[in-house]
């Protein structure tokens, strides 16, 4: 027992229940009195070890957890036996191996949650400050391409194609800030969708060919004819890395070529493809840091070709997204090749109809939109979007105005910017969407993830992102309201409707258009309080008077107003008067 | 005394027990046990405060040690807001076992207050008996651990 002793254990032997013997001698750390007074955690181990000295089973020992008493540590151990012992054991070599363990996943634990807050904090910052910049940048861009669509002179047109150049430069950088942060974030998401790799090359081509050619440069590529022309993934992204690529490869190239090869990898799912050029060339020893974030080959590259060094690293999370890896290869002053593989798979079935690029054209239909926007240069921005549509455009500056507004007028499409003053946008499009189905956009400068799952979740139809441009916007509203307005709910450009109108009446047929618009208004008032006997009145006026100024729809829908007044067919009422306001909308007097 | 690892379970018993606090994180593996004689009113009390090793993703605390406890304190890190939820989780799991004995909420490193993810009036909400601490500054801690042993004495 004096070897026990030496190793840091105090024996006792257990001679009845919470009954224990001294066996041998009391090491120096052991406290005076009964054991069990003087180790408090036997308390709550005692019980376990009464349980397994009755049936200890195969084991012959029970060991208790760590404990820590006076700046000792201890573990307490049942052994079972003809003997029943307890060993209190003196165990600073255990507790501080077992503490450097636990104290090392504890600090690991907590760094990384650190490293996690503050990557969210460095995404929001980035989102915020994007969507500050986009703001005002949604303006210039968009107003050098109306300025763009009017009569210039050739030197004026110089100034407007460098101006929007330059914005479009500035938009791209932001981009790539916002895609890198969205990446480390962890909010991409790639599409799987069909697509033909030819296309998707020839399209980057076409977007990078333009800048490099004007250097002098040629620009070429070649397919492997074994390469599917069908594929499931996506080509956005898969364009993006191109355009990188090609675009670092033009930036650097001074003269020579640059060619994209595209060619099948061992594995049939993959795909291998290489952007050359015959450019400055990268240092050996800079080969393996250039994807990394912020890296240029060289400090003074940035200085003498632009950039954020974002491209590549952004170029290299996409590939790693897409299954693939990417590598340089380079001779100094000679060249440099990029490649990269992606994983894609086969589509099974028909080839899918290609969707035909919607017409990026003004909408053919005389359609009434709603527009909230604090910001007055932005509405003035959408208004000379549509300016040649013979859209009817409503436009408001807060969230409330465009619910009550939305309350008096029936519209085929709402604009709401995201950030107003009194009522935001989600908040207005929540209060909408309860009042009926109208297409509803959220316009913002947000374009992270969670600004367009924000956008939905209020019940938008679709969320475009700061800056937007014509065909953007066109297209979306195009697209809404072949999906939501019913064909027949529609003023047509061509149903727009003008009135001859005899000349001794038209002093008189603009007092009274107005007049009628204003029993709109009353209609509804009416309308909610349930006094059908104003509408009946204001019905009764219309009927009586629509035809004499040579407005029969106004009789008639004066009628129904009148009948259904009668029957207090609400639902009838509700339809008549907004037939009236889109017939006064669209009644224009010749 | 329960709650995630890192809270400040030791810091708060060194503090109430030794008047120090060393700013280096040292993690309790198993349990350690202080006693602290304290005077509620006229009444002397013994407090045993055992000082139970945080929960972490590896280790979950071990039932048995919460064995003949009188009370309890649950220990949250008002910078982490998963403290919190640790410490319902943890509350709900020892009423289980113990049934309903007395015990007092932390919202521990009030000298950090700045940084706090922690919603005090979500906290309140649940009706539990509440203290702000700083461990570090010593601001709330006797004051606490003298509430539960008045509570433990009702």
């Amino acid at each position: 027992m004096n070897l026990l002793t030496a190793l840091g254990f105090a024996v006792f032997e257990r001679s009845g229940e919470s009954s224990f013997r001294l066996v041998g001698q009391a090491p120096y750390w052991l406290p005076a009195g009964g054991v069990t007074e003087a180790f408090p955690f036997l308390e709550v181990f005692l019980p376990d070890a009464e349980e397994f000295w009755a049936s200890p089973g195969d084991r012959t020992a029970l060991y208790s957890d760590l404990w820590t008493q006076d700046d000792l540590h201890f573990c307490a151990i049942a052994v079972a036996g003809e003997q029943k012992f307890l060993l209190i054991e003196c165990a600073e070599r255990r507790f501080q191996q077992a503490q450097s363990f636990v104290q090392y996943a504890h600090e690991t634990s907590l760094a990384r949650d650190q490293i996690a807050k503050l990557t969210q904090a460095k995404t929001e910052f980035l989102a915020r400050m994007s969507h500050e910049i986009r703001t005002p940048m949604n303006a210039l861009l968009g107003m050098a391409e109306l300025l763009a669509e009017t009569p210039l002179n050739d030197e004026q047109r110089e100034y407007v194609r460098r101006f929007r150049r330059a914005g479009n430069n500035l938009l791209n950088i932001i981009n790539d800030i916002l895609d890198f942060s969205k990446v480390e974030a962890g909010q991409i998401e790639l599409e799987k969708i069909e697509f033909d790799p030819r296309k998707v090359v020839e399209e980057a081509i076409e977007i990078a060919g333009v800048g490099a050619r004007a250097k002098g440069l040629e620009v070429s590529c070649r397919i492997q004819p074994q390469v599917p022309s069908r594929l499931l993934g996506d080509p956005g992204r898969l364009r993006q890395i191109l355009l990188n690529l090609l675009g670092n490869a033009a930036k650097f190239t001074e003269r020579g070529e640059l060619t994209v090869l595209v060619k099948m990898d061992l594995d049939p799912d993959v795909l291998q493809f290489s952007v050359s050029d015959t450019g400055i060339g990268i240092p050996a020893d800079r080969l393996s840091t250039i994807f990394d974030s912020f890296s240029q080959a060289d400090a003074s590259t940035t200085r003498k070709y632009g950039g954020t060094g974002l491209g590549l690293a952004i170029s290299k999370r996409f590939v790693e997204l897409m299954g693939g890896r990417i590598w340089a290869e380079s001779t100094l002053g000679v060249g440099s090749t990029i490649h990269f593989t992606a994983r894609f798979s086969v589509p099974q079935g028909p080839a899918q109809r290609p969707i035909e690029n919607a017409q990026v054209a003004l909408p053919a239909r005389a359609l009434r939109i709603l527009l909230a926007d604090d910001s007055e240069e932005n509405r003035f921005l959408i208004r000379g979007y549509l300016k040649d549509s013979g859209c009817i455009i409503d436009e408001v500056e807060n969230g409330a105005q465009a619910v009550e507004q939305f309350k008096h007028h029936a519209y085929d499409v709402v604009l709401m910017d995201a950030e107003m003053p009194v009522l935001d946008g989600y908040s207005a499009t929540r209060e909408i969407r309860a009042l009926g189905a109208t297409p509803i956009f959220l316009l913002t400068a947000h374009a992270l993830a969670e600004a367009r799952a924000r956008s939905f979740e209020a019940g938008c139809t679709d969320h475009l992102t700061k800056p937007i441009k014509k065909a953007t916007l066109v297209r979306a509203i195009n697209d809404a309201i072949n999906k939501f307005v019913p064909q027949n709910d529609r003023i047509h450009v061509s149903d727009r409707i003008h009135v001859c109108v005899e000349s001794w009446l038209k002093p008189v047929v603009g007092g009274y258009l107005e007049k009628r618009r204003g029993d709109v208004g009353k209609l509804r008032a009416a309308l909610d309080r349930g006094d059908y006997d104003t509408i009946r009145s204001l019905g009764h006026q219309m009927s009586g008077t629509g035809g004499g100024y040579g407005f029969d729809p106004i009789t008639e829908i004066g009628s129904a107003l009148e009948e259904s007044a009668l029957a207090s067919d609400t639902a009838r009422i509700r339809t008549s008067i907004e037939d009236l306001d889109r017939y006064l909308s669209a009644v224009r007097i010749e | 005394m329960v709650g995630q690892f890192g809270v400040g379970k030791t810091s708060l018993i060194r503090r109430f027990v030794d008047s120090i606090f060393d700013e280096r994180y040292l993690t309790t593996v198993g349990v350690k046990i202080d006693r602290k004689d304290v005077t509620v009113g006229s009444e002397s009390v013994t407090l045993m405060l055992w000082d139970l090793a945080g929960e972490d993703d590896l280790a979950q605390l071990n039932a048995s040690h919460l064995r003949g406890a009188s009370g309890y304190i649950l220990v949250v890190d008002g910078c982490r807001a998963a403290s919190l939820a640790k410490a319902v989780e943890l509350q709900q799991r020892i009423a289980r076992q113990l049934g309903p004995l007395p015990f007092v909420l932390v919202l521990n490193k009030a000298d950090l207050r700045d940084r706090w993810e922690v919603q005090v009036a979500a906290v309140s909400e649940r009706g539990w008996p509440t203290f702000e601490t700083s461990a570090k500054a010593g601001s709330g801690v006797e004051e606490m651990f003298l509430a539960l042993a008045g509570k433990l004495l009702q």
